[in-house]
Formats: structure tokens, C-alpha cells, sequence
């Protein structure tokens, strides 16, 4: 049942859903038992036999219409109040509390800040354990939806509409999350990671975000460097120590640590890294980063220069 | 019991009025949350198109005239009055063309801001509604023009009649919401 | 002594509806010229099904690609389209110009009336309906088809963000279709409100009769909802407004509440004249009268009300406060209610009955049934923290399709196999008939019963392919298979029209020994429909005369 993910909750907040969804799915599938016995039932003991006299003409009955009025709505009302008191459980307000972290929906990939320390990075998203972080939620663009099945509800981020989420995790793992709204041609390659650490772990990856890569020195490193530069990369991308701060595409600063590409449709390896550079559409149809006619060889030093970060 | 082309006009009306309650709704919203905006309800000539308002809302009392006359078959009156009415409504378009006109100049149109966005459609889909009533009334005035109204006829009459007092009715609303709305 | 001598009309004494001008003819210009309700009912159908090859052949190619990960067999973008065409093309060119043709075939025969009480509206309704079709398949050859998904949610649809003409050909199509339905409704209104038969009371009508009757009202509302908000959509791409584009001001939440305002009683619009079928079937080879009546027709007004105070069900997940999600929430259990006491009532139709299994039987069982699936899950996405998991995941795509295929479309196929005879004067196959009936059933549950599964693994829709993640590949190959079983279903049916068309068994006036009154006259009816309508005194009128011991009115009840 492992695969089972809305079933498998990894947080309060997804298993106070999950109880509810097991629970919901069990009265369900009792109503459809007895429908389809109650059909089931009839075919078998009231299919025509041969000789058979005319049925007798029954209208109807008014103590059976109650009886099946009543019943569901009773059945329903416990489910309502389960279902006001789960909302609470799993979307508990947020007025009261700043928010730890911005995440902004791209076409197609998703930005991440940390407003308390200033880490920016995109479609992964690392949590310490057992700490329930508040989310702002906005879109660049079109409406997305951020969810990750095992640690909680979904969300839309919609543009103009900024909305408020918690996120929370209880064990070490990296649970896949996704966008859940169709956002245009690759929505289906917009998929994130959360990985949840020990606070120790989180605190560790914090600090290595946050550091200034020196300028590389091997050669490729460096001549990737330039190009960076030069082929306008700057213009989309973020790149700590470097002019480049924009966010029309993800922050490129720590890549290398990343654990995969372009909105999870490879994984991040020195090849793809390659493959993606020299034609990101080879990758990911579409895709906003236009592809810049590389040569090998300049592919090669800025996959230096990108990888040089580890 | 509604005859079968007045119960078919009476169920259209309420499609209709639908359809503004939408385009209505829209309106309110985006008032709602800006109501100044550059160049919104305050760039409204409500005077002026009072007066021209209250040209629509008499067409519908002299079309009441002209149906009654019909009814009784004073065919000569009841055209009369069929003709005041379109020429009422017609003043009322010329109006709307003008103050179309006057903040098209000052630079207020449906791609300005929000307010042009869904003034304009609000009001140009009334506007045409009103055309397509003149329309209406025109054939009807036309064909009793030159043959005199038969029992079918005003049966005809009848509907757009109703039609034409719903194209008024839902202008008493925009011209509340829209205009007086911009001055209180 | 109730109503005795109302019922009884003289020969050609139909009431209502402009008599034929001229006879049908059934050369090609016959058919394309004319006002006949009923050959107008038949077009409509004959549209719908071959849309709705179209629209399944979407549906097999989307399968195809998603019968593996990472599969390549289409692009993102002929993906995109072909959902977003897959899903206007079953709800608005198959369900209901479908139920369409039903019902403007059989309403004015089920209440004596010659015609609709305008045929010429009537035909511009269908051509309309057509142009539309033509219109919407036109954007393929313009410069791509639609595809931002049949909801079109701004601003994905808007021209920032799709400047092709698809979205305007979507557009525009769904205008003129729309046009055409409200027409449409007025139409049925008119001809239920004015030309029934003497005697036909509203409680005597037929429930199929009831809920159309009901979902026109429906649609009168809901189209121009729609409308309304495609206007502003189209005047936001074509003018550069603002209503819904988020970068100058305009909402972007603001169209989903006029799409679902429109759309949630859209789906109610797709079902409610499956139910009137089910609802004639079934006591017809139970051999009884409908259980509680009043109950099943009154469960319709309620179902038809309740229907535009749920559309924000659709938006749980846009973040709106809690006490209005818990509003939406409250009023979409609610109909589960009424639809309840359909589900009861037509079980307890069966009950003491004496069940004849012909293929239309088995298609309106197997309805009862498999819609039971699709309105429960529906139920469970009223839950709002359960929604806020499984929407838009496969989870949903499985609900839509137990509603859609094991409601609606089922729901058809017993209808077709109930009214063949009448259209045509021509049986169906029977043998044919179970091929079909449970290669649609094994398809069905195969397709679409492993897609709630793939939902709680976390599988989103609208994805053009998904990544290697256990049992993702496995469940979604055997979603594929079924799709195939399903094509199987679709061609057994196929060859059974045309077959049957040329060879089948004649069917006589009344094959089935039913009762209303679309069986007193001949198979096909001719243009006029009635020679003479058979008195009615009750619900039943040819039960009535066939079993006069037996007659409804005798049990005080069914006045
Ligand atoms: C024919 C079409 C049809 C029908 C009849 C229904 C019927 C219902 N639907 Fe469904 N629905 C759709 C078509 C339909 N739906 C479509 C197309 C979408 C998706 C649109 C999209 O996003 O593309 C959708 C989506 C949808 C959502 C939004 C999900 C989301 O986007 O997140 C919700 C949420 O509440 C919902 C609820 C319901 C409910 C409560 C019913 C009820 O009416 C069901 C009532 C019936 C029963 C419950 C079964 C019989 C009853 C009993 C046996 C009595 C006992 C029962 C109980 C006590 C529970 N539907
Ligand atoms: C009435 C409604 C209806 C019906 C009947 C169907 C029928 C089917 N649907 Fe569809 N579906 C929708 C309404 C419907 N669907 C809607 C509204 C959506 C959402 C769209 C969106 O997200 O925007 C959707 C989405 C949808 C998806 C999800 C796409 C995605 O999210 O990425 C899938 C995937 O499996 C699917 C599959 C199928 C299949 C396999 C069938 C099968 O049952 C089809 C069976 C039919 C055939 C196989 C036809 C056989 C053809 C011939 C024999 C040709 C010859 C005949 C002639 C020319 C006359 N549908
Ligand atoms: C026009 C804007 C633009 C320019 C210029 C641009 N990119 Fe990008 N880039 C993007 C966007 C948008 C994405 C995200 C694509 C996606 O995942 O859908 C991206 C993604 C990437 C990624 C993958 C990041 C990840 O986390 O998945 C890399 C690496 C990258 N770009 C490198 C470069 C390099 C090197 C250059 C210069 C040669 C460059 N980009 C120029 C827009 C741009
Ligand atoms: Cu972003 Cu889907
Ligand atoms: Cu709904």
C-alpha cells in the first residue's frame, strides 16, 4: 500500500485527511454494497419465469420515501461535521503568522524563497522536520497548484491572489510533490521535491545555500563563467556573486546540488545537465529557455561552470 | 394561460436577463474594489444622459399607447404611437453614441483600465439590444404600414412589446448602478 | 370517475404544433430542409454519434500515450489539444445534442402533440448546434485547436498566454451552441407548457417527459451564464479588455465562478434526461408502474435548484475562507439526497416485478449501478479537506467518467435500444445487443475503475505523460486496455445499427408492451404522428387499455 500516497501521510496536516478520506471511503462503499446487493438481489429473484402472472402494481409508499430521505441525510450530517472539524485540522488559519517561505509558481518550474534567510532556490524545497513552515503562495503567470500528496492539501497559486499554506514533515525523506493545475504545454514537468532533513541537517543546507561560490578556477569553469555572461544568461537567471538576479528562469547558484532538472523531467547528472544546454527542448518541449545554438565545447564549460558549485 | 409566443418571448427575457445580471455583476466587482480608477465612473455625463434615459423610458409608455390602440384596432393611432416609440429609442442610441464618443476622446475605452472594460460591454451589449428592439418595432411598423395589422399581427406586437418594456427595465438598472451609482 | 371523457381525442385530432407543410421526404434535401421533430430528433443523434467517434478516438489516442512513462507518441502541445477537444467534444457536441434528440424526438409523441411548438426554431436550434460542431473542428485546420482544458481557466486562456485562434474558434462554437440550446429550451417549454394532449395533467406526464421538462429550465438559466462569460473572454482576446487578466486588475477567480456557475448545472443538464430515460425503462420491462412518482419527478425541481448552489465545489482549492467552502460543501451533499431517492425509487421499481433482461434492461441496470459509483465519489469530493487532495488528480478523471459513460452514456444506450424500433420500425439485434452490452461494462470498469486508484497514488490529470514511479505504469496500461475494450464496444454497436437498419426484425407498433403514448402509433410514426391518441386517464394510457383490471386510476393513486 506504500504507493498509495493520499492514503500515506507523512505529516498531521495529510493525516488528518487521510483518517478522514479512509473513514469517507468506507461509509461510501457500504452505500454502493447495498445498492448494488439490492440490485443484485432483484435480478436474481424477480427475473421473469415462464408463466409467470402480472406483477401486482405497486405506486409506491410514503413510509419507504422517508425512510430513504432520512437516512442519507443523517449519514451526511456526520460526515459534515467530521469534514468542518478536518478542514480545521488540515488548513489551520494562517492570519496570525508571517510567513517562512515564498514559493512562486512558473511556467513551468517553481521558485523558492526563504524569507527568514534570504535562500533562494527553485522546484526543491528542504524542510526540517517536525516544524510546521507557512507558506505565500503567488504565480509569475498563469494558475498553478502546489501539492505534495504525503504531507498535506493542495493549493492554486493564482496570479493577483496570493494564497497561504503549511507545510510539515515528520520523518527525513524526500516526498514528490507536483503542480495540480494545468498550467499550459509541460504542466506535466513541473514537479518539486521536499526534502525533509533533521534540524541540524536543514540548518547545515541552509548555510551551504547561502554561501557566495568563488570564482571557479579551472579553466572550462571559467571560461563558462564568461559565457554566462555573454549568452545573456543573465537575463533570466540568478546567480549568486554574479550580476544575474532575475527570475524569469530558477536561480542557478547552487544547480549542482539539485537533485533534478527542469521541473523533474530528468535527473540532474553532468549529461542532462549537457543535453539541456545544448537543446532544452530535447528535454522539455516548449520550455521557456530558448535553446542558444551552443557549441559542444561551450556546453561543456558552462556545465563546468554550473556544476563547479557542488 | 400565456399564448405560445408570449410564454416563448417571457422565457427568452429571462435568459436574457441573465446574461446582463452577468455582465452587471462584473460591473460591481471591479467598481467594488477601485471604484475612483483613472478615468472611471466619475468620467460619466449623468445629466445628460438622464435626459436622453428618459427618452427610452417614455418610448416604453407610448409603445403601452400604441399596443392598446392595436388592440382595439385604431390601426392609424396605434402606428403613430408605434413610430413615436421607435423614434424615442433611436434618440436614446444617438445619446449613447455621443457620450460614447466624448470618453472615447478623453481616452477612457475597453482596454484602458478595468472600468472601461466593463462599462463599455455592460452598456454596448444594452446598446445593441436596444437596436435589435428597434429593429423589431421598425419590421412591425413597416408591415402594418403597408398592410394593416392582422389578428397574427398583434400577437407579434405583443411580444416584442414585452421585449421592448425588458430592454427598457434592464436600462433603469444600469442607469441606476452605473450613473447614479458614479454620483452617490 | 376521474377524466373519462377528456382523454378521448378524435381521429387527427393530435393537438398542437404547425401540421407538416410537406411530407418528409427522405432524400437528402428532405432530411436538410426539414422542420419534423422527429426527423430533427434522429439528426441530432446521428451528430452526436459520430462526435462522439471523434471525441473517443481523442480518447484513444490520449491513452495510447499514457499507456506508458515517458511514452513519446504525442507532443505536449497535440496532447493538450486533444484533452481540451476530447472534453468539449463529449459534453457539448455528444451529451447533449444526444439527449437533445431524445428529447425532441419523444416529448411532443409523449404527449400527443404533432410537433414542437416551433419546428422552425427547432431546426435552427440543431443547425446551429452543427455550425458550432463545424466551427469548433474547423481550428484544427486554422492555426491549432483549443487547448487550455474544456473549463478554458484564465489566464491561461487568454491571449497572453495562448495566442492561436483555437481558443477563439472554442470560443465562438460554444456561442453559437449555445444560442442554439437556449433556443432549444424555450422550445421544449413551450411545446410541454401548450400542446399537450387533453387530459396529459402535469402529474400524468410521462417522467421523461418531467425531466426535460425540468432541464430546460435549467438550461434556460445556466447557457447564458456561459454566454455572458465567454463574451467577456473573447472581448479580453479580441479588444484587449481586462476582465480576466490578472496582470491589469482583472480576476482570474472571477471566471471560475461564471464557468461553474454555468458548469455545475451543465452536468446536471447531461444526466437529467439519462434519468427520464432510466425512468421509463425500467417499469416498462419490470412490468410495473414507476415506485413513487411524484418522488422521483418532484427529486428533479429539487436537484435542478440545488444545482446553482454548488459550483464553488469546483474551487475548493483556490483558497477561499472556510465558511464559504463549508457552504458549498453542505449544498453539494444535499443533492445527493434527491438523486438518493431516484437511485431507491427506480431499485424498488424492481422489486416484485417481473424482469424482462433485454439489452435495454441490462444497459438501465447496469446505469443504476455504475452511476452509484460515480455520485458517491462525487460525494466524497464534497468533503472538502478529501477534495483538497484528490482534485485534479485522476481521481476526479474517474469520477467524471462514471457519471459521464456509466450515467449518461449507458443511460443512452438503453435508450436506443428501448426507441430504436420507433425511429426506425426496425428491431436491434439482441445477440449483438450483449456484445455490446458487456464489452461497454468490462471497458468501463477497466478504464476508468483503476483511474480512482492512479488519483490516490497522486497521479494529476492533464499530464502528458508522468514519471516511472511503481504501479504508475501498470495501472495506467490497463486504464489503456480497457479504452480498447471500450472500442471493441463502440464497433459491435456500430455494426449493430447498420445491420439492424437493413435486417432487422420488423418491430411492429408497441414491441415492448409499454404504455405512453409514443407506442399508439405506428413504427415510424408518420408526419402527423397520430392518427388517433388513445385516451388518457392516467399515467399508463396503453396499460390502461390492454390490462383495464389493472388500471392505474383503479388504485387512486395515479390520477
Ligand atoms: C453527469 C455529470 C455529473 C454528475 C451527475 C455529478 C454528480 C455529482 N458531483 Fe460531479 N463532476 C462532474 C460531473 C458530474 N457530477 C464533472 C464533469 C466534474 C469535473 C469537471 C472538471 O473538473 O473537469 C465533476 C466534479 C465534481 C466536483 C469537483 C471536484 C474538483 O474539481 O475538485 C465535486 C465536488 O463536490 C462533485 C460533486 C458531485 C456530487 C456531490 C454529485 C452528486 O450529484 C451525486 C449524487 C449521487 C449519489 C450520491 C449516488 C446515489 C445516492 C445514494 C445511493 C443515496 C445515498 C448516498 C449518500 C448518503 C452519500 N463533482
Ligand atoms: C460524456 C463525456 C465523456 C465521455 C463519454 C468520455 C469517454 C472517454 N474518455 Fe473522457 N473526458 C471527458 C468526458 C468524457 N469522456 C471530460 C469532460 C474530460 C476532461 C477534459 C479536460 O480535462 O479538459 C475527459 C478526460 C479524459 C481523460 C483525462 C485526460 C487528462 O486529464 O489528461 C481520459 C484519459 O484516460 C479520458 C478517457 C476517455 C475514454 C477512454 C473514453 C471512452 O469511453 C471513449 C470510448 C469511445 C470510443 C472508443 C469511440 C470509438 C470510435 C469509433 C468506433 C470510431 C468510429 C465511429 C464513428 C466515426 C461514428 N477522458
Ligand atoms: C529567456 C529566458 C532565459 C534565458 C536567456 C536563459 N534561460 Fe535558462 N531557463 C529559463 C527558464 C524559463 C527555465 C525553466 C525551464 C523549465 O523548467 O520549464 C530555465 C532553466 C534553466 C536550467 C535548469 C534549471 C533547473 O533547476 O531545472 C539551466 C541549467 C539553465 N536554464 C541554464 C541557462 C543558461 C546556461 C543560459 C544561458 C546560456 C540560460 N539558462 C539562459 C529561462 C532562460
Ligand atoms: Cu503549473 Cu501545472
Ligand atoms: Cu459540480
Amino acid at each position: 500500500m506504500t504507493a498509495l500516497d493520499t492514503l500515506n501521510p507523512m505529516s498531521p496536516l495529510a493525516a488528518a485527511i487521510a483518517k478522514l478520506f479512509a473513514a469517507v471511503l468506507v461509509i461510501l462503499g457500504l452505500i454502493f454494497a447495498l445498492v448494488a446487493v439490492l440490485v443484485v438481489f432483484a435480478i436474481v429473484r424477480y427475473r421473469e419465469r415462464p408463466g409467470a402472472q402480472l406483477p401486482r402494481q405497486i405506486l409506491g409508499s410514503d413510509r419507504l420515501e422517508i425512510v430513504w430521505t432520512a437516512i442519507p441525510i443523517l449519514l451526511l450530517a456526520v460526515i459534515f461535521v467530521f469534514t468542518v472539524k478536518v478542514m480545521h485540522a488540515a488548513s489551520p488559519s494562517a492570519a496570525s503568522r508571517s510567513p517562512d517561505l515564498l514559493v512562486v509558481g512558473h511556467q513551468w518550474w517553481w521558485e523558492v524563497n526563504y524569507l527568514k534567510s534570504g535562500v533562494v532556490t527553485a522546484n526543491e524545497l528542504h524542510l526540517p522536520i517536525g516544524q510546521r513552515v507557512l507558506i505565500r503562495l503567488e504565480s509569475a503567470d498563469v494558475i498553478h497548484d502546489f501539492w505534495v500528496p504525503r504531507l498535506g492539501r493542495k493549493l492554486d497559486a493564482i496570479p493577483g491572489h496570493p494564497g497561504y499554506l503549511w507545510l510539515e514533515a515528520d520523518a527525513p525523506g524526500v516526498y514528490l510533490g507536483a503542480c495540480a493545475e494545468f498550467c499550459g504545454a509541460e504542466h506535466a514537468w513541473m514537479r518539486f521535491e521536499v526534502v525533509a532533513q533533521p534540524p541540524a541537517q536543514f540548518a547545515a543546507w541552509e548555510q551551504a545555500q547561502l554561501a557566495v561560490p568563488p570564482v571557479p578556477r579551472p579553466a572550462p569553469a571559467l571560461a563558462g563563467r564568461k559565457l554566462f555572461v555573454a549568452r545573456t544568461c543573465v537575463n533570466c537567471h540568478r546567480f549568486a556573486g554574479t550580476s544575474a538576479d532575475r527570475h524569469v528562469g530558477p536561480d542557478l547558484t547552487h544547480l549542482a546540488d539539485r537533485r533534478m532538472l527542469a521541473g523533474g523531467a530528468v535527473a540532474n547528472t553532468p549529461s542532462t545537465l549537457a543535453q539541456w544546454l545544448k537543446d532544452p527542448n530535447s528535454i522539455k518541449p516548449d520550455s521557456h529557455m530558448p535553446n542558444f545554438q551552443l557549441s559542444d565545447a561551450e556546453v561543456a564549460e558552462l556545465a563546468a561552470y554550473l556544476e563547479s558549485t557542488k | 394561460m400565456l399564448s405560445k409566443s408570449k410564454l416563448a418571448m417571457v422565457l427568452f427575457i429571462v435568459s436574457e436577463a441573465n446574461f446582463f445580471a452577468l455582465l452587471l455583476m462584473a460591473y460591481a466587482y471591479y467598481h467594488a474594489l477601485d471604484p475612483g480608477g483613472a478615468n472611471g465612473a466619475g468620467a460619466l455625463d449623468v445629466v445628460t444622459t438622464g435626459l436622453y434615459s428618459v427618452c427610452l423610458f417614455s418610448s416604453s409608455a407610448t409603445l403601452w399607447a400604441a399596443d392598446r390602440r392595436l388592440r382595439r384596432q385604431e390601426y392609424r393611432g396605434g402606428i403613430r404611437w408605434l413610430l413615436a416609440t421607435i423614434a424615442l429609442g433611436a434618440i436614446f442610441l444617438y445619446g449613447q453614441g455621443r457620450e460614447y464618443a466624448r470618453l472615447l476622446r478623453s481616452g477612457v475605452t475597453v482596454s484602458r483600465n478595468l472600468f472601461g472594460t466593463t462599462f463599455f460591454t455592460l452598456t454596448g451589449f444594452h446598446g445593441l439590444h436596444v437596436f435589435l428592439g428597434l429593429c423589431a418595432l421598425a419590421t412591425l411598423a413597416g408591415l402594418a404600414l403597408r398592410s394593416g395589422i392582422r389578428e397574427r399581427q398583434t400577437q407579434a406586437v405583443e411580444a416584442v412589446g414585452l421585449y421592448w418594456h425588458f430592454v427598457d427595465a434592464v436600462w433603469v438598472v444600469i442607469f441606476g448602478v452605473v450613473y447614479l451609482g458614479s454620483v452617490l | 370517475m376521474k377524466g373519462y371523457e377528456l382523454g378521448e381525442t378524435a381521429v387527427g385530432a393530435a393537438v398542437g404544433g404547425e401540421r407538416a407543410v410537406w411530407a418528409p421526404h427522405e432524400s437528402l434535401l428532405g432530411w436538410v430542409a426539414s422542420v419534423d421533430h422527429k426527423q430533427i430528433g434522429i439528426m441530432y443523434m446521428v451528430a452526436a454519434f459520430a462526435f462522439f467517434g471523434l471525441g473517443g478516438i481523442e480518447a484513444l489516442l490520449l491513452r495510447i500515450q499514457l499507456a506508458v512513462p515517458h511514452n513519446n507518441f504525442l507532443s505536449p502541445e497535440t496532447f493538450n489539444e486533444l484533452f481540451t477537444m476530447h472534453g468539449t467534444t463529449m459534453i457539448f457536441l455528444v451529451a447533449m445534442p444526444l439527449l437533445t434528440g431524445f428529447t425532441v424526438y419523444l416529448v411532443p409523441l409523449m404527449i400527443g402533440a404533432r410537433d414542437m411548438a416551433f419546428p422552425r426554431l427547432n431546426a435552427m436550434s440543431f443547425w446551429l448546434q452543427v455550425f458550432g460542431g463545424v466551427m469548433l473542428y474547423f481550428s484544427f485546420f486554422a492555426r491549432g485547436a483549443p487547448n487550455a482544458g474544456w473549463f478554458s481557466y484564465a489566464p491561461l486562456s487568454e491571449s497572453a498566454y495562448s495566442f492561436g485562434s483555437g481558443q477563439d474558434y472554442w470560443i465562438l462554437s460554444l456561442l453559437v451552441m449555445g444560442i442554439g440550446t437556449v433556443a432549444g429550451a424555450i422550445n421544449v417549454i413551450a411545446t410541454v407548457a401548450t400542446l399537450r394532449v387533453r387530459a396529459m395533467t402535469m402529474r400524468r406526464l410521462p417522467l421523461f417527459v418531467w425531466m426535460t421538462f425540468v432541464n430546460s429550465f435549467l438550461m434556460l438559466m445556466a447557457l447564458p451564464i456561459l454566454n455572458a462569460a465567454l463574451v467577456m473572454l473573447l472581448i479580453d482576446r479580441q479588444l484587449h479588455a481586462h476582465f480576466f487578466t490578472p496582470a491589469s486588475g482583472g480576476s482570474a477567480i472571477l471566471w471560475q465562478h461564471y464557468f461553474w456557475g454555468f458548469g455545475h448545472p451543465e452536468v446536471y443538464i447531461v444526466i437529467l434526461p439519462a434519468f427520464g430515460m432510466i425512468s421509463e425503462i425500467i417499469p416498462v420491462f419490470a412490468r410495473k408502474p414507476i415506485f413513487g412518482y411524484e418522488f422521483v419527478a418532484a427529486s428533479t425541481v429539487a436537484i435542478a435548484f440545488l444545482s446553482f448552489a454548488v459550483w464553488a465545489h469546483h474551487m475548493f482549492a483556490v483558497g477561499l475562507s472556510d465558511v464559504f467552502n463549508l457552504f458549498f460543501a453542505v449544498a453539494s451533499m444535499s443533492i445527493a439526497v434527491p438523486t438518493g431517492v431516484k437511485v431507491f425509487n427506480w431499485t424498488a421499481t424492481l422489486y416484485g416485478g417481473r424482469l424482462r433482461f433485454t439489452t435495454a434492461m441490462m444497459f438501465a441496470l447496469a446505469f443504476l449501478v455504475m452511476f452509484t459509483i460515480g455520485g458517491l465519489s462525487g460525494v466524497s469530493f464534497a468533503v472538502v479537506p478529501i477534495d483538497w487532495q484528490l482534485t485534479d488528480t485522476y481521481y476526479l478523471v474517474a469520477h467524471l467518467h462514471y457519471v459521464f459513460f456509466g450515467g449518461t452514456v449507458l443511460a443512452s444506450f438503453a435508450g436506443i435500444y428501448y426507441w430504436f424500433p420507433k425511429l426506425t420500425g426496425r428491431m436491434l439485434s439482441e445477440s449483438l445487443g450483449k456484445w455490446h452490452f458487456w464489452l461497454s461494462f468490462i471497458g468501463l470498469n477497466l478504464t476508468f475503475f483503476v483511474q480512482h486508484v492512479l488519483g490516490m497514488m497522486g497521479m494529476p490529470r492533464r499530464v502528458f505523460t508522468y514519471p516511472d514511479l511503481p504501479y504508475w505504469g501498470a495501472l495506467n496500461m490497463l486504464s489503456t486496455v480497457g479504452a480498447f475494450v471500450l472500442l471493441a464496444a463502440v464497433v459491435v454497436f456500430a455494426w449493430n445499427l447498420g445491420v439492424s437498419l437493413k435486417h432487422g426484425e420488423e418491430a411492429g407498433d408497441n414491441p415492448w408492451d409499454a404504455w405512453t403514448l409514443e407506442w399508439a402509433t405506428s413504427s415510424p410514426p408518420p408526419v402527423d404522428n397520430f392518427t388517433r391518441v388513445p385516451p388518457v386517464r392516467g399515467r399508463r394510457p396503453l396499460w390502461d387499455l390492454a390490462h383495464p383490471e389493472l388500471a392505474d386510476e383503479l388504485q387512486g393513486r395515479a390520477a
